[in-house]
C-alpha cells in the first residue's frame, strides 16, 4: 500500500490566508463567530493555538497538529461543542506544511460554530485521530486518507473510502490528474473467465494493468 | 421446385415460430433496472401512472438477473462499479439487451473524470444509446421500443439455411402514417411536411 | 446476495480481490459499534461464531436505494456486525470542481442529491456568494425559498414511495409519483427540467418564475394536503407499518450526536437542530414555520418528522407565493463581475455581450487566500459547501459536507444488533442518496 507514486506536474501554490475585516459580508451568521471560544482556547492552550483568522464573520483556528485531540476534548466536554459536522483535508500544494486538515465543531446548547484547522508537513503526512473524542471522524478520516493520503495514528479502521483498495493514488492530491493515471484502474473482463482489461484512453498510452489486480494477494494480514 | 409461396422457401417452424417467439419476447421484455445515479429516478417515473410502461409489457421490473432480458444501465458508471455490472450482465440468460440511458452511461457525459467510466459500453454490449442528462421518460421508452424493434428483427435460423435469400422484412412495430394513397409507410422526416405527404 | 467462505477469500473475489478482502476482514475486526455499546463480551455467553453466516448485499440490490453494499455477518437472524461499503458511485466531484468556474461547477450539484436538485443548487451558490460577499435581491431569494421547499416535498415523496415499497406497499409508490408529476410539471415551467433543473445562478437566479407555474403550485399546495391526510389515515394506525417500524432502529439523543447524522435522523431522535432557524439563510427568519421533533429516535418517529416536514414545506411555499405577489423587483445581481446579464443585455448590447462572455470564462472570483463555509438545510440534513479560494476563477478546494455521508455512517452502526429483516427498514429510514454520500 504505497502512498502514492509522485507525478511530475507544476502547479501554482496558494498564498496564504488573508484576513479580512468582519462584519461586511452579507451572509455572515451569528453562530460562527466566536470570540469567546477563541479566547478560551488561547487562555488554555497558549501556545498551541497558532493563529486565528477571521473572513466573512467565521473564525478559524490554527492549532498545533500534537494537541489537537486535546483541544478537541476541551472544546467538547467544557465548551459544549459536542457535534462534529465535518472533518476534511486541504492540499496546499506548498513546501512546507503542504497539507491542512480543517474541523467544523458545532455546539447546538449554545448555537455556536467553529473552525479548527491543522496543518501536515508532506514529509511526515500523520495527523492524530479524534476518533476517541468524536466517533462521527471515523469515516470523514478515512475519506481524508483516500483523498489525501493523510493517515490518521489512532484509527480504529483505516481503510480507503471511495476509491477500490487495489487504487495507489490520492485523487484529490494537486498532483494528481483530472482524468486519473492510466491503467491504474483496469475494466471487468469481457468474458467470465478472461482477464482485466483497460479502457481505450489507457490503452492508447500502452498501459497494462497494474501488478496487484493481476494476482489475487491475501497479504493484508501482514499489516 | 418453386418456391413455396406461403414460406418463401422454408420451413414453417423456422420462419413462423421464430416470428412469434420474437413478437411475444419483444412485447414481454422484463428489464432490470441497473440504476445507478440520476436517471434510475426517471427511470422509476417511467414506470409510474403517467407514462405506464406496461403498456409496452415491461413493467415488470426484475432485480435478479437471472430473470431479466433487458438491462437498464441508467447513471454514471464508475470503475469500482464497472466489474458488478459486468457480472451481472455474464449472469443474465441469453437472448439479452442493453440500454445506456443516459449521456453519463453513453459517454461519461459532464463527468469527465478519472471515477468515472467513459461509456459503459467500455465493457458492455449497448444496443440502445438514450441521450439527455436524464432523459425524460419518452426518451427511455422510446429506447424501450428501439430494443422491441430490434428483438422482432432477432437473427433466426431461417436467415442462413436454405437458398440464401433474407426472409421478407416483418412489419415495422412503430406506428405508421397512413397516406392517402393508402397503407404506405412514411419517413418520419415528411411528418414535418403534411402538405407534400 | 452470495455467501462468502471465510477461508479462502482469494479464491471467491473475483475483482477487486485486495478491496473486498479488506472489507470481509473488517467483519473480523474489533472496534464495532456493538461491543462499544454493550460492552465486551462475557465468558458464559454462546459464541455466535458457531452458526455464522457472512453476507454480501449489494451494490445491485433493490432496497439498498442506489448503489449501496453491506457486507453483515450474522448470528442466526441477527446482524452481528455490518461493514458498509460505498463509493461505487465516486466520480471526483471535488476533483472537478477544481477544474471548473464556480458558476459552471453549479450543475454537477444536480446530480449529488438528485431527489433534490434545487436545494443543492441554492447551497452551492449561497456558498460562493457567501465567499464573495455578493448581495442576493430579495425577489430571487424568495423564489429560492419556493423552489428550496418543494423539492424537500418532492426528495421525502421518494423516500416515502421507496420506503414503503420496502415494507411490501407497492401502491404508495405509485401514489407518490402522482404528486411527484405534478412537481416535475413545476420544476418543468419554472426551469425548464424536470429534474436536474440548474435554476439558481450566483447572484440570483436564471429566470422569473412565469404565472403557469404560480398556478401549478397554487394548485398542488391546495391538493397536496389531501394527500397527506390520506397517507396518513392509511399508515400512522396501520398493524403492519406500526410493527415494522416502532422500536425498530432506536436511536438516543447522545448516539445520534455520537454519530453525526443530520437532518430528519437527528430530529427524529430529540434533538431541534435544524439549520434553517440555526443559522437563518435565505428569509427563514421571515417566514413561520415549526421544526418538527420526535423524541423516540426510532423508525416511525422518523417517519413522522418526515411527514410532518411535508406539511411544514407547505407552509412555507403558501407564505412565498404571498410575498411574490407583492415582492418585485430584479432577480439577478445588477453586476457583471458578480453575476450573468440578463439576455436581453447580452443579445442586444456589445457590453452585455462581452460580459456574458467574461463571467463564462472567468466568473466570480473570490478574495484570494480566503475560505469560508455555508450551510443549508436539504432534504437529507445539513448540506455545507466550503470554499477556499486562490483568487481566480475557480474554487482552490471545494468541500462538500454531504448530509448522506453522515447519516451512512449512522447505519452501520444502526445495523449492528438488529434483525435482518429490518435491514431494508433501516436503509430506508435513513434516506441516503448515494449520489452524494459517494461525492
Amino acid at each position: 500500500m504505497a502512498t502514492g507514486r509522485s507525478l511530475p506536474f507544476h502547479f501554482t501554490p496558494v498564498d496564504g490566508p488573508r484576513q479580512t475585516e468582519a462584519g461586511t459580508n452579507p451572509h455572515a451568521k451569528d453562530t460562527t463567530f466566536v470570540p469567546d471560544t477563541v479566547e478560551a482556547l488561547q487562555g488554555r492552550f497558549g501556545g498551541a493555538v497558532l493563529e486565528v483568522f477571521l473572513y466573512a464573520g467565521e473564525h478559524t483556528v490554527y492549532v498545533d497538529r500534537s494537541s489537537v485531540v486535546d483541544v478537541c476534548r476541551f472544546l467538547k466536554e467544557e465548551l459544549s461543542y459536542e457535534y462534529l459536522a465535518d472533518l476534511g483535508g486541504i492540499d496546499l500544494f506548498t513546501d512546507e506544511d503542504r497539507f491542512e486538515v480543517f474541523y467544523n465543531l458545532v455546539s447546538f446548547s449554545a448555537k455556536k460554530r467553529i473552525r479548527l484547522k491543522i496543518r501536515v508537513p508532506e514529509a511526515e503526512p500523520v495527523a492524530p485521530s479524534i476518533t476517541p473524542v468524536f466517533a462521527a471522524a471515523n469515516w470523514n478520516e478515512r475519506e481524508c486518507w483516500d483523498m489525501f493520503g493523510i493517515r490518521f495514528d489512532g484509527h480504529p479502521d483505516l481503510r480507503r473510502m471511495y476509491m477500490p483498495e487495489d487504487f495507489e493514488y490520492h485523487p484529490l492530491r494537486k498532483e494528481f490528474p483530472l482524468l486519473g493515471v492510466p491503467g491504474s484502474l483496469p475494466l471487468p473482463p469481457q468474458a467470465p473467465e478472461a482477464g482485466l482489461t483497460l479502457d481505450p484512453f489507457a490503452a492508447a498510452h500502452g498501459s497494462k494493468p497494474v501488478k496487484s489486480f493481476q494476482e489475487a494477494r491475501s497479504d493484508l494480514a501482514d499489516q | 421446385m418453386a418456391p413455396d409461396p406461403v414460406t418463401g422457401g422454408e420451413g414453417f417452424l423456422t420462419t413462423r415460430v421464430d416470428a412469434v417467439l420474437n413478437w411475444a419476447r419483444s412485447n414481454s421484455l422484463m428489464p432490470m433496472p441497473m440504476g445507478l445515479a440520476c436517471c434510475a429516478i426517471e427511470l422509476m417515473a417511467m414506470a409510474d401512472p403517467k407514462y405506464d410502461v406496461a403498456r409496452f409489457g415491461s413493467e415488470a421490473m426484475r432485480f435478479s438477473p437471472r430473470q431479466a432480458d433487458l438491462m437498464i444501465v441508467a447513471g454514471w458508471v464508475s470503475y469500482k462499479m464497472a466489474h458488478t455490472i459486468r457480472r451481472v450482465w455474464d449472469q443474465m440468460a441469453d437472448p439479452k439487451w442493453c440500454i445506456a440511458v443516459g449521456a453519463c452511461a453513453s459517454t461519461g457525459g459532464m463527468h469527465r473524470c478519472y471515477g468515472v467510466v467513459q461509456g459503459c459500453d467500455n465493457f458492455l454490449p449497448v444496443d440502445v444509446y438514450v441521450s439527455g442528462c436524464p432523459p425524460r421518460p419518452e426518451a427511455i421508452i422510446h429506447a424501450l421500443m428501439d430494443i422491441q424493434e430490434k428483438v422482432r428483427n432477432e437473427y433466426t435460423a431461417a436467415d442462413d439455411s436454405g437458398s440464401g435469400d433474407r426472409r421478407p422484412e416483418p412489419a415495422p412495430l412503430r406506428p405508421r402514417v397512413l397516406t392517402p394513397g393508402g397503407d404506405r409507410v412514411i419517413s418520419p422526416v415528411a411528418l414535418y411536411d403534411q402538405e407534400n405527404l | 446476495m452470495s455467501m462468502i467462505s471465510k477461508e479462502n477469500f482469494s479464491e471467491t473475489l473475483k475483482f477487486w480481490p485486495r478491496h473486498n478482502e479488506a472489507l470481509y476482514r473488517r467483519l473480523e475486526s474489533k472496534n464495532s459499534w456493538l461491543e462499544e455499546r454493550r460492552g465486551p463480551r462475557e465468558k458464559g455467553d454462546p459464541d455466535p461464531l458457531e452458526n455464522e453466516m457472512v453476507l454480501n448485499i449489494g451494490p445491485q440490490h433493490p432496497a439498498t436505494h442506489g448503489v449501496l453494499r453491506c457486507a453483515v455477518r450474522l448470528d442466526g437472524e441477527t446482524i452481528e456486525r455490518c461493514a458498509v461499503d460505498i463509493g461505487f458511485l465516486h466520480r471526483g466531484i471535488e476533483k472537478m470542481a477544481e477544474n471548473k468556474t464556480y458558476q459552471e461547477y453549479m450543475p454537477y450539484t444536480d446530480r449529488m442529491d438528485y431527489l433534490a436538485p434545487y436545494a443543492n443548487n441554492v447551497g452551492w451558490c449561497l456558498a460562493v456568494e457567501k465567499a464573495a460577499g455578493i448581495e442576493v435581491p430579495e425577489r430571487a431569494q424568495w423564489i429560492r425559498m419556493l423552489m428550496s421547499e418543494l423539492s424537500r416535498i418532492t426528495s421525502h415523496l421518494i423516500w416515502m414511495g421507496v420506503g414503503l415499497m420496502d415494507a411490501g406497499a407497492v401502491s404508495v409508490f405509485l401514489w407518490t409519483f402522482r404528486y411527484r408529476e405534478d412537481l416535475y410539471t413545476i420544476f418543468d415551467h419554472v426551469c425548464g427540467a424536470r429534474l436536474t433543473v440548474s435554476h439558481s445562478r450566483i447572484g440570483g437566479i436564471a429566470s422569473d418564475i412565469p404565472d403557469d407555474a404560480i398556478d401549478l403550485i397554487e394548485a398542488f399546495v391546495a391538493d397536496f394536503p389531501d394527500a397527506i391526510r390520506g397517507w396518513e389515515k392509511l399508515l400512522n394506525r396501520n398493524r403492519i407499518w406500526i410493527d415494522r417500524n416502532v422500536g425498530v432502529g432506536v436511536l438516543s439523543r447522545e448516539e445520534v450526536i455520537a454519530l453525526g447524522m443530520t437532518g430528519p435522523n437527528l430530529r427524529g431522535s430529540g434533538i431541534p437542530h435544524d439549520i434553517r432557524v440555526f443559522e437563518p439563510y435565505l428569509k427563514y427568519d421571515e417566514v413561520d414555520f415549526t421544526v418538527p421533533v420526535r423524541e423516540d429516535g426510532d423508525c416511525f418517529s422518523r417517519y413522522h418528522v418526515r411527514m410532518e416536514e411535508m406539511k411544514e414545506s407547505l407552509k412555507i411555499v403558501r407564505q412565498c407565493l404571498e410575498k411574490l405577489k407583492t415582492v418585485r423587483g430584479p432577480i439577478r445581481v445588477d453586476d457583471a463581475k458578480r453575476s450573468y446579464p440578463s439576455k436581453d443585455e447580452v443579445y442586444y448590447s456589445m457590453e452585455g455581450l462581452i460580459h456574458d462572455f467574461m463571467y463564462t470564462d472567468t466568473g466570480v472570483c473570490p478574495p484570494r487566500g480566503i475560505w469560508s463555509y455555508h450551510a443549508v438545510e436539504a432534504p437529507k440534513g445539513e448540506l455545507g459547501f466550503y470554499i477556499q479560494s486562490d483568487g481566480t476563477g475557480r474554487p482552490f478546494r471545494a468541500r462538500i459536507n454531504a448530509p448522506s455521508f453522515s447519516n451512512i455512517q449512522g447505519l452501520e452502526a444502526l445495523m449492528e444488533g438488529a434483525l435482518i429483516g429490518d435491514m431494508v427498514m433501516l436503509i430506508g429510514t435513513i434516506d441516503p442518496v448515494l449520489g452524494e454520500a459517494d461525492k
